[in-house]
């Protein structure tokens, strides 16, 4: 059908924190909005609901501005942290209070599989299905815009998966837009057609999941999406085809095209760091290669966290190392490594700060 | 802490009680001091004598003013006290803080000077008493004046509680249910009342036992038509102590009613 959800300067400024001005279009797709608590995440989702009034700015809808309407007209769907059910209502009831056709809170108990919990209260929910709960009252309405607020934060492991696989599918089932609110970037990479970073009530960058995590704009959002090495470097050559950066004594070949700055942040994503044995022959790979000695791991499940610092320079670089090759290193503290860095790898935010 | 309990744990032996008996044995005399007399007034008067005097036309016609009263005064504490009690719950800041103030200003009055600064509004010398008087409505001396002195002391008590009562209630809930489309009205019929419920029923009966039980205030604006709290008065100074104890029974009973109430239905505020 074609919705857009338009912010434009829109601003709110509390005692204590000032949200915006903050610029943003959302069509059908969904936006995962990024960023630390306090960040302004909630006052973005608080606006828009209109829980809280802008001090300027608009905020329109298909070109309808919602700013001054209470929230009942704005058609604005919210699920809520803690889902904020009606404690006194049972599952069924809570969605047919929202419902705006009888057969809708059947269809939608089928949709989010919650048939066999549909006369208990919320007390006697748990946490996964208190969630798809407040989703299919939300959804009961038919609104024309849906935000979420953190609905995952609050559930263990397991069940956050499950149900942030089930919400992957739902979000394509709709078209409407859809705003998602998060801290943990994997729910925002997973879920997020794009992805908004916020820091104290501005948005730092925009783009889709794979730009904002590989060409991070400053050293804030690099951090926040997981990337933990960060350099201070130098241009010193920008003949070829990719610029050459140095970091301490270390040379870098990149594939950056060139950039006005000489001082800049050096960037490598962790995972794209590999660790190999030694005596490895670099053959002819377009990769940086540097040797080094591993001085910290962590296993963190999925992968190991492995820190290494590098012989030629005073730099220690973190590296995700998946638990095969781990295994095939036998590494530990002190092993020798090799670390190649693939020159599209390396990305370069044009400031140091 | 630690050298205290020591020092106790000795005491124990060589006097054979410790800090928790003497706390028992004083928490003790003061309960017994709550329900002896009240056993006693029970026991004062063969329950057959006082049945007999229940039928007297001055405990009758009593009875039914009290009851009256403080049913109307109640209703009218309930009809401005819940708003202002929702406002009081919804609103932060320093004109919050002073109306609060003022609100609980009848409770920590003294009834009888309630009862004055009532008069000087309300009473044949001030001009709205005077004017009421014209009407053939009086202000004092009469049903209205009892229902008065009721509401003002009364009040209160459903706006604090209901004040607690809504506070109670998270207000996401409610922009929940508004931004699902439904209107302020809606949402408070469905969401807000119902959940607060029981907490507002605790201050209605609150307001109406101390609407039934209010003297002070009462007898400075209406000594006529006489409430059970009056006629108890007028009963011990004309008649004697015996001549009091049919009403006072009644008070208890209503009294206790409304504990019953509070600990069923209601949610005790002191719980």
């Amino acid at each position: 059908m074609g919705m857009t959800l338009e912010l434009s300067r829109l601003r709110k400024a509390y005692d204590q924190f000032d949200f915006g001005p903050v610029d943003l279009a959302v069509e059908d797709e969904v936006l995962a909005v990024l960023g630390p608590s306090g960040s302004g995440k909630t006052t973005l989702l608080s606006l828009i609901a209109g829980i809280a009034t802008p001090n300027s700015g608009s905020i329109r809808l298909n070109g309808r501005n919602l700013v001054g309407l209470p929230l009942e007209e704005r058609r604005v769907g919210m699920v809520f942290q803690e889902g904020a059910l009606f404690p006194h209502m049972t599952a069924r009831e809570n969605i047919e209070y929202a419902a705006t056709a009888s057969d809708r809170a059947d269809e939608l108990a089928t949709l989010l599989e919650l048939e066999g919990v549909l006369d208990r209260k919320p007390p006697k929910l748990s946490g996964g299905e208190r969630q798809r709960v407040a989703l299919a009252r939300t959804l009961a309405t038919d609104p024309d815009v849906l935000l979420l607020d953190e609905p995952l934060s609050s559930l263990d492991a397991p069940i956050r998966k499950r149900l942030r696989d089930e919400l992957h599918s739902l979000f394509k089932a709709i078209e409407i837009p859809v705003l998602y609110v998060t801290h943990d970037q994997r729910t925002a990479t997973a879920l997020g057609d794009r992805i908004a970073i916020v820091r104290d009530g501005f948005l730092e960058q925009e783009g889709s999941p794979s730009t904002v995590l590989t060409q991070p704009t400053n050293r804030f959002v690099a951090r926040f999406t997981g990337n933990e090495n960060l350099f201070e470097g130098t241009v010193t050559d920008r003949s070829g085809d990719g610029v050459i950066v140095q970091v301490g004594n270390i040379q870098f070949q990149t594939t950056a095209p060139d950039i006005s700055a000489s001082a800049v942040t050096v960037c490598i994503h962790p995972s794209r760091v590999e660790v190999e044995m030694p005596t490895l022959a670099d053959g002819d790979r377009a990769a940086n290669t540097v040797t080094g000695t591993v001085t910290r791991w962590l296993n963190e499940g999925s992968e190991y966290r492995v820190e290494i610092k590098v012989e030629a320079g005073a730099l220690t670089l973190t590296a995700n190392v998946r638990p095969p090759t781990f295994e095939r290193l036998s590494l530990e503290n002190n092993s020798g490594v090799q670390v190649l860095i693939p020159q599209e790898a390396i990305h370069l935010i044009p400031e140091r700060q | 802490m630690a050298t205290g309990s020591h020092s106790n744990r000795s005491g124990t032996g060589t006097f054979g009680f410790d800090w928790l008996s003497v706390a028992l044995v004083l928490g003790g005399v003061l309960l017994l001091y709550y329900v002896v007399p009240l056993v006693s007034l029970f026991l004062s008067v063969p329950a057959g004598e006082i049945l007999a005097r229940m039928n007297n036309p001055t405990v009758v016609d009593s009875a039914t003013t009290s009851l009256l009263s403080a049913s109307i005064s109640t209703v009218i504490a309930t009809l401005f006290g819940l708003p202002l009690a929702y406002w009081l719950a919804r609103t932060d800041g320093a004109v919050t803080k002073v109306v609060l103030a003022v609100v609980v200003l009848p409770l920590v009055l003294p009834p009888t000077v309630g009862g004055i600064v009532l008069l000087t509004v309300f009473g044949p010398g001030s001009p709205l008493g005077e004017a009421a008087i014209t009407a053939g409505f009086p202000l004092t001396r009469s049903l209205a004046g009892v229902v008065l002195a009721q509401t003002f002391v009364a009040s209160p008590f459903v706006v604090v509680t209901a004040k607690a009562a809504f506070e109670s209630v998270d207000q996401t809930l409610e922009y929940a249910s508004r931004s699902l489309g439904k209107s302020r009205w809606t949402t408070a019929r469905n969401v807000t009342l119902p959940l607060a419920g029981p907490g507002i029923l605790a201050g209605i009966t609150l307001a109406f036992a101390r609407a039934i039980g209010e003297f002070g205030a009462t007898m400075m604006l209406a000594y006529y038509p006489r409430t059970m709290p009056v006629q108890i008065w007028v009963a011990f100074i004309e008649l004697g102590l015996d001549n009091a104890y049919p009403v006072a029974i009644l008070l208890v009973l209503i009294a206790a009613t409304a504990l019953l109430i509070l600990n069923t239905v209601a949610t005790n505020p002191w719980e």
